[in-house]
């Protein structure tokens, strides 16, 4: 973090964020586990604060790797909001709709191209709404969501659109790298706050360890 | 002074939550780590009663750190704390040679039973010596 970022969101609240984000993202892998026969290996999760501007080159620079991407996309709202991009290397949707074995039940009526999105889709409802939904309840908050979307893009710096973020603003990042074991697939999930919720934030972590006192 | 607990975990906020976490009645001797690779050296210099041992973690993570610690110590008493809730989780951490699991966030109530669960264990490890 800078040192301006440090001004506003300490070390401390910084590694409680991380823990709070590191049981959210254990529940929603549980969750999807117990829908799908599949294991999620975690990783630690991290936490930067950045300026809007910056949010395209960061999550770019995350996902170097991946030629092609696919994302899904929901904005969450509460005194929690921002969005949240689950993002999988293109060919991922194509992997997840054997492991939940649609193809055979559902390729006759559909094309190959509407069941990934649908899988994809499915699988990011589970994640994304059990991390978020999480998150929302360790720090006491209620939120909503808006509908997914599901992208393809060929330019994983399209992630992050110029509309999504006042430039000027900052916002809390939150990242998740994971992978399905045995399946060759990992995937990022990123949380973006938006700046109204950081002061928000900052209070909801002092509260959650007062629990603690 | 009561047990030696090692508190195995990255986040030094999980650790400080474990700590307060802790029957306020009893004495404890805590030890940290930060990794898998800390705990083995700290587990082998102090030979702590109870571990507990976090699994998401760098270097070496928590499931490796089970296998070594069990590898040097057969009756090492190590409960995990994790947020990975998964079955499948769970199911390998007891075949690794773990006590239990407690599930993140914590609470004094899992604490202080997981400690109960330890202290049996302990008891009867003591009694057969």
């Amino acid at each position: 973090m800078s040192r301006q970022s440090e001004s506003i969101f300490t070390a401390n609240e910084k590694d409680i964020l991380q823990e709070v984000m590191n049981i959210a993202f254990g529940k929603a892998s549980a969750d999807l586990a117990e829908v799908i026969d599949i294991y999620v290996v975690l990783s630690v999760p991290d936490v930067a604060l950045l300026n809007a501007s910056e949010l395209a080159g960061y999550i770019g620079s995350e996902i170097r790797d991946f030629e092609r991407i696919s994302v899904v996309e929901q904005s969450f709202m509460g005194r929690f909001q921002g969005v949240a991009l689950l993002i999988f290397p293109s060919e991922a949707g194509r992997k997840l709709i054997s492991i939940l074995g649609q193809e055979d039940e559902q390729s006759a009526l559909h094309s190959i191209a509407l069941l990934e999105r649908e899988t994809l889709m499915e699988v990011g409802n589970i994640l994304i709404g059990a991390c978020v939904g999480k998150l929302a309840e360790l720090l006491d908050d209620q939120i909503t969501y808006s509908p997914p979307r599901v992208l393809v893009e060929d330019d994983p710096r399209a992630t992050v659109t110029r509309d999504m973020f006042d430039p000027d603003s900052t916002a809390i990042v939150m990242r998740t790298l994971f992978s399905f074991e045995n399946e060759n697939i990992s995937g990022y999930l990123f949380l973006i706050t938006r700046n109204e919720s950081i002061a928000w934030m900052v209070s909801a972590l002092h509260s959650f360890m007062e629990r603690y006192e | 002074m009561g047990r030696t607990l090692l508190i195995v975990d990255d986040s030094p906020i999980a650790r400080k939550i474990l700590i307060r976490c802790l029957p306020p009645d009893e004495t404890f001797r805590i030890l940290e780590a930060g990794n898998g690779e800390i705990a083995l050296k700290v587990y082998q210099a102090e030979r702590p009663d109870i571990t507990f041992m976090d699994l998401t973690m760098p270097v070496v993570d928590g499931f490796q750190s089970i296998v070594d610690i069990r590898k040097f110590d057969p009756e090492a008493v190590i409960i995990v704390a994790t947020a990975d809730i998964q079955t499948k989780t769970l199911f390998r951490v007891l075949d690794a040679g773990a006590l239990m699991v407690l599930k993140k966030p914590m609470s004094r109530e899992g604490v202080k039973d997981a400690l109960e669960k330890a202290e049996e264990v302990l008891k009867d490890s003591e009694r057969r010596r």
